[in-house]
């Protein structure tokens, strides 16, 4: 694996670095006060093919790599976590489990919507018993002859607010032990979304719950073969994975840029901070996390590029990348003192920001489990 | 119709530019971006092909690096691109539009051509004007507002009190393009994984007869500008100010 990114990839992130910086940084913010997006910013994102980057071209998108997917992510979320937030959301888990479980039919109705930005996608798995044990899920699919009954309640959704094409694991009611994944589109009678949630972090995303009741959807509306459900979600995350440890990185990223600014700017006892070494030892520490952080996350995104299983990459990626992201922005927040504890800098959302990174899509303890049952189970 | 839009490769106006020797400077340190002006060079052309077909080409002097920045201009939906490559960041402009003009013509002669209406790194403001004399083609600067059609092309400058003169011109000209005349655009991903594969043609100074020598302007030294030393607060009453403001100024300054 060559380490030095290729020029297609340093074009990539200096586009997307150009339009974040232009057209998302004044805006962060403020969108910070939340929730949700601003339209004409989400409008300029659509042509540009942010709502449909692993797609190919014939269902509307722009086919990248994972490599380049997780720049993007990364950038984004450089300037505004939350939206990066959304947008590996609706990639990953939103859109790539369609793409590679979904029969021909339902790619070609459900995913040029989806990556032309006009149906943002959600996954709901977390419910009030069940999150890290999926197997808690107490949401029920009834089978009629027409196809299915949803029935339960989602919480902490992502994008909630905003979904049009929502990706809901359920149980079969015949067969608990049977999950599956169902379709299920914003406009289907019985949906509805809850009270946007009041967060800590990522608050311009609107998280919220969704409920559905009675929820009538055609049998073409189940993702794989019924019972697959716990393989197509375990799929899902992994691939999440890649895009939230390209969004933890893309947080720290930011917290250290401008520690390292404000350390050089910032005068105590006649000299800049950054001449003391307790600040240097700092910025070394987050220098070389985030770097450590960056190789696996490419690593991981290498691997699954190459067709080969890249769900243990994918964990280790994802536990360091926002265990780094939750130390560089405590130590950002250190370097900036009394200011840092401030809305008036940006590294106060960052530190908000970061936390979360290591609890969705699979707690820093879940990804231990995963990679550990890797290295238990695989030959030596 | 075939578009070249003459792209430099500059400092980013943001970039912290250190100097290193007499006439260089640490340029592995910072972001190059295409000149900004030249961008909205390449966003007219761009849109002109969109609009009537033909062709767009980039033609830039510069260093090899350069490739890099004319990869982002590829993205933005130009065909192909033709760099010479040199030794310096600073060419005079003289031997620049030469180096234009040898480019185009081995490549063949455009119908329209673009450059910026100067460039943020040198800001000599020559190179269009020398490319159009040499080609004996008409060129206009600073131009806002554009139409080309069939054979003539009609350009609007901004002339100061809210003036404008309209221009029109024949094809081929020249075309000086600054902010107003569009809004350049963000390349969309599939046409940045596009632009990896466009085809870059490189020559040197030499293959195109020219000698980098010959310059008729050469930078002798870069300093960086000096910082700016603290104000001085002149108090007391006016006769007294006064007083005092004129001495530093005859006396300290030497200025009177």
């Amino acid at each position: 694996m060559d380490l030095n990114p290729c020029m297609k990839h340093q074009l990539i992130r200096k586009t997307v670095r150009e339009f974040a910086e232009n057209e998302i940084r004044p805006r962060a913010a403020e969108m910070d006060k939340g929730p949700g997006f601003p339209d004409d910013l989400m409008e300029k994102m659509k042509p540009l093919h942010y709502f449909g980057l692993q797609v190919p071209g014939h269902l509307g998108g722009a086919d990248l790599d994972t490599v380049s997917y997780a720049i993007v992510v990364e950038e984004i979320s450089r300037v505004s976590a939350a939206l990066g937030l959304c947008i590996t959301v609706h990639n990953s888990v939103g859109i790539y489990p369609i793409l590679r479980f979904g029969t021909r039919e339902q790619k070609q109705q459900f995913v040029p919507p989806m990556a032309a930005g006009e149906s943002i996608g959600a996954f709901c798995l977390t419910e009030a018993n069940a999150g890290s044990d999926a197997g808690g899920v107490e949401t029920v699919a009834r089978e009629t002859a027409h196809g299915f009954v949803i029935n339960g309640t989602k919480i902490f959704v992502t994008n909630g607010g905003i979904c049009g094409t929502i990706l809901v694991f359920a149980v079969s009611d015949s067969d608990p032990g049977k999950p599956g994944v169902f379709i299920v589109e914003n406009h289907t009678p019985g949906f509805s979304v809850g009270e946007i949630e009041d967060l800590c972090g990522m608050r311009a995303n609107p998280v919220a719950s969704l409920f559905f009741e009675d929820c009538a959807i055609p049998a073409d509306h189940c993702l794989g073969i019924p019972g697959q459900g716990l393989k197509i979600g375990l799929t899902a995350l992994d691939t999440g994975r890649i895009g939230i440890a390209a969004q933890a990185l893309g947080i720290a990223q930011a917290a250290f840029e401008e520690s390292v600014s404000y350390a050089q700017a910032r005068q105590q006892f006649n000299k800049p901070i950054s001449r003391f070494q307790t600040i240097q030892n700092y910025l070394a520490d987050m220098a070389v996390q985030i770097d450590a952080a960056r190789l696996l996350l490419y690593r991981a995104a290498d691997v699954k590029d190459t067709g080969r299983p890249f769900s243990a990459e994918a964990a280790m990626a994802k536990l360091h990348c926002s265990t780094t992201a939750r130390m560089v922005t405590d130590l950002a927040v250190q370097i900036h003192g009394g200011y840092g504890y401030s809305r008036e800098y940006d590294v106060e959302r960052y530190f908000r920001d970061a936390k979360v990174t290591e609890i969705y899509e699979g707690t820093s303890e879940i990804q231990r489990m995963v990679i550990a049952r890797h290295i238990l189970t695989r030959p030596t | 119709m075939k578009i070249c839009v003459c792209v430099k490769h500059v400092p980013d106006t943001a970039a912290t530019i250190k100097i290193d020797g007499e006439t260089g400077f640490k340029d592995s340190e910072i972001k190059f971006v295409v000149n900004p002006y030249d961008e909205y060079g390449v966003e007219e052309a761009v849109k002109l092909k969109e609009k009537n077909g033909g062709e767009v080409v980039i033609v830039t002097v510069g260093k090899p690096e350069a490739a890099a920045t004319i990869r982002s201009a590829l993205a933005m939906g130009a065909d192909r691109a033709i760099l010479v490559t040199t030794d310096s960041q600073f060419l005079d402009a003289s031997l620049t539009a030469k180096a234009l003009k040898a480019a185009m013509e081995k490549d063949g002669l455009p119908d329209l051509i673009f450059t910026g209406k100067g460039s943020v790194d040198t800001e000599s403001f020559q190179t269009q004007y020398r490319l159009a004399h040499s080609l004996g083609i008409p060129v206009v600067n600073e131009v806002s507002t554009l139409s080309v059609d069939g054979k003539k092309a009609v350009a609007e400058l901004e002339v100061g009190g809210g003036d404008k003169q309209v221009i029109e011109m024949g094809l081929p000209c020249v075309i000086g393009a600054t902010k107003g005349l569009n809004e350049p655009r963000y390349p969309k991903f599939p046409d940045i994984m596009k632009a990896k594969k466009k085809k870059i043609d490189e020559m040197t100074l030499a293959d195109l007869g020219l000698d980098a020598s010959a310059q008729g302007v050469t930078l002798e030294k870069l300093e960086p500008v000096p910082e700016r030393t603290g104000a001085k607060m002149i108090e007391g009453s006016v006769e007294e100010q006064v007083t005092e403001l004129i001495r530093i100024l005859k006396q300290d300054e030497k200025v009177l």
